[in-house]
């Protein structure tokens, strides 16, 4: 399983990108999707794959054909060797298991996806139409003996079919896409077709002469047997090929569940044992329930980041740890309500934010009153932060430089790095905590410690440029 | 709270969950503002209650087993054309693209599993008189779709693809944790207002096509 590079390069996950700070765009795998197409969804799928838009894509494919055609043979060529499907859904399990999240995806059930074989029913069409093509030319040498060895062959086959026991029969016919109008329509045209070319071949072998036009016919025909054949075994080749594949997924899935187990027994068993032996302490089983409750919340609905990458992930971390090791005035678990908007790989600079809301998160809990909130958002040039409580609130002016333990570990701590801390709080209202982080002052200090590795004169790259990048 | 309710005849709401021990606790904590008078437990289920009942408002679990998998956005389309009923969508996830899912297909706002009975109490009522509930997560999703951290505000009331700075500033209290109430007077407007600014929001979350969102929405699979 690809654990790295390719693996998370296609994810909606944030991405290790040096000196851009803001998350790079998710781009899907290369699939054709069965919603929103308009012929083979080729266009569809390498927008989403390039994320590029759609409308331009259509009009580089219109214009490409313009070109001496190469924008059909392009749509052609992808039209076989790309398969259906829905990208981003590929492009999620393409991500490793330990980091997706658990939870099956809603689907959309308003626009079923379409069911007609149109490729298949395409080139049966023309099949057929080739064949009927064939019998026509030589119309003039049809007469009413060809029916019957047309009958024989088409018995023969049918007679075939019926040796094959029912159970094999019925394998066969569900590797061949199972009783479908469209499966039996395929099998029945396959045998018409391979019967019609076998028999203008014998004709012609055993015709008056041979001279160029004919012989052509006799290629043509044979090719015709050949496709004939090819659209028969098609099918179950291709199920042979995706049971192999099938049997593959299985073994991965056999190890995801392994994982699912482990994590099962770590977490959630351990903290119903701990729960049960402390039952007497409702205010320690609350806060032991809250924590399960966002681990297993967090491992079933979200998709994890990996480590090092995103702000947001480090700030559910503190909050985790807030809320888990700090109880409030009366000894009871606080839970913070926390909202992030946008994220961002973190550096020196968040890294002191983060500090600074940790503090703010921990006054709001042991000396507030909850609800406690918590909002990070990450904006064109800078990161703010907004704790707020609903305690009984303070003067803040009222309270002397050095009595005031916030004023050091939070708004000294920002004000170093050039943020702004402010407080306020209004008797009876709460207090809220707001701070900012700019970061374009960072030095690229900064950037040297997410990516050691780069050069540090190309590293470092203004932030609001990245911003226009990502949207 | 619950004694100065007799003026208003309690709101008949359906229940859609799947699991038994919620409803339950659920009903428990209602207060009698409200009055449930039907429940379910699929997707099925759910749209032949809620057809044949009519509620004002249902309660709707985001994920739900039956139906096509689509969960709770297939109950809210399947019955789109019930006019009189409104969709209180009740989650346990909180991952965008499960909320966001239900949202876009209509309904009028979002409620975590963990909230209280009163405050769940007050959001049927609020749905039920026709306003948004937006929860700070809710608006935290918002401001993130529509990328309005980074500033990009609508200048004309009526353009769909983006917030304005009046509606930015709201959703950004709520995502900050402010109640209504609070929204109302950090901005020196009337809750009616903030009420307004909020059902712009949810409109415009539903009904907008904007490229950005599309993306956003895309990476999270919504579309």
């Amino acid at each position: 399983m690809t654990c790295d590079d390719a693996g998370v390069d296609m994810t909606a996950q944030p991405n290790l990108h040096p000196g851009a700070g803001p998350v790079r765009a998710p781009r899907g795998a290369l699939r054709r999707p069965e919603r929103g197409r308009w012929f083979a969804g080729v266009a569809s799928g390498v927008a989403a794959h390039l994320g590029l838009p759609l409308p331009a894509v259509r009009v580089a494919f219109v214009v490409l054909t313009a070109l001496g055609g190469v924008g059909v043979v392009l749509y052609a060529f992808w039209w076989l060797t790309v398969p259906v499907g829905d990208p981003w859904g590929a492009a999620a399990a393409a991500r490793p298991s330990a980091l997706s999240r658990i939870a099956s995806r809603p689907t959309d059930a308003e626009r079923p996806s379409r069911r007609w074989p149109v490729t298949d029913i395409a080139v049966g069409v023309l099949l057929v139409a080739v064949a009927g093509l064939l019998v026509a030319l030589r119309e003039d040498q049809l007469d009413a003996g060809w029916v019957l060895p047309v009958l024989v062959v088409l018995a023969g086959a049918a007679l075939a079919w019926s040796q094959l026991d029912e159970v094999a029969r019925g394998r066969l016919r569900s590797r061949a896409g199972g009783r479908t109008p469209s499966s039996v329509v395929r099998l029945l045209g396959g045998v018409v077709l391979a019967g019609v070319g076998v028999l203008l071949l014998v004709g012609q072998a055993t015709g008056p002469g041979v001279d160029a036009a004919t012989f052509a016919q006799s290629v043509v025909a044979s090719i015709a047997v050949l496709a004939g054949v090819a659209v028969v075994v098609a099918p179950w080749w291709l199920r042979l090929w995706r049971a192999l594949a099938d049997e593959r997924a299985a073994r991965a899935r056999e190890s995801e569940r392994a994982d699912i187990a482990a994590h099962l027994h770590d977490s959630v068993l351990q903290t119903l044992a701990l729960i049960r032996a402390r039952a007497d302490d409702p205010a320690e089983v609350a806060r032991m329930a809250r924590a399960q409750e966002r681990e297993l919340r967090e491992w079933l609905y979200d998709d994890r980041p990996a480590p090092g990458t995103s702000l947001a992930a480090q700030l559910r971390d503190v909050v985790a740890e807030v809320e888990d090791s700090r109880s409030g005035p009366g000894g009871e678990p606080v839970a913070v309500e926390a909202v992030v908007v946008g994220d961002r790989v973190p550096d020196e600079a968040t890294a002191a934010l983060l500090q600074a809301t940790r503090e703010a998160l921990v006054n709001a809990v042991v000396h507030g009153r909850p609800p406690v909130s918590l909002y990070l958002e990450v904006g064109s040039d800078e990161v703010e932060v907004f704790v707020k409580d609903r305690g009984d609130g303070f003067d803040v002016d009222a309270i002397g430089p050095d009595r005031f333990g916030v004023r050091e570990s939070i708004m000294g701590r920002v004000r170093r790095r050039g943020g702004t801390a402010k407080v306020t709080s209004r008797p009876g209202q709460g207090t809220e905590v707001h701070l900012s982080m700019p970061f374009v002052a960072i030095p690229q200090v900064a950037v040297e410690q997410v990516a050691p590795e780069q050069d540090p004169s190309v590293a470092p790259q203004p932030a609001p440029g990245t911003v226009e990048e990502e949207r | 709270m619950t004694q100065q309710v007799p003026a208003v005849p309690a709101v008949d709401v359906v229940l859609v969950d799947d699991h038994h021990l919620f409803r339950t606790g659920v009903r428990a904590s209602l207060d009698d503002r409200v009055h449930v008078v039907g429940e379910a437990a699929s997707v099925d289920e759910a749209v032949r209650v809620v057809r044949t009942l009519a509620p004002p408002v249902v309660l709707l679990d985001v994920h739900l087993p039956g139906g096509d998998g689509g969960g709770g956005a297939e109950v809210i389309r399947a019955c789109a054309d019930l006019t009189g009923t409104r969709f209180l969508a009740l989650s346990v996830s909180d991952a965008a693209e499960d909320v966001v899912a239900v949202i876009r297909a209509g309904a009028r706002g979002y409620v975590t599993k963990a909230i209280d009975g009163p405050a769940l109490s007050d959001a049927v009522r609020r749905v039920a008189d026709g306003d948004a509930v937006f929860s700070p997560r809710l608006a935290g999703f918002v401001l993130d779709a529509f990328g309005a951290a980074a500033g990009d505000v609508a200048t004309g009331d009526d353009e769909l693809d983006r917030l304005s700075a009046r509606e930015r500033e709201v959703m950004r209290l709520i995502a900050r944790g402010y109640t209504y109430r609070e929204v109302a007077a950090e901005l020196f407007i009337s809750i009616k207002t903030v009420e307004t600014h909020v059902s712009a929001v949810l409109r415009k979350l539903q009904l907008s096509s904007r490229h950005e969102l599309t993306r956003w929405a895309a990476a999270r699979r919504l579309l």
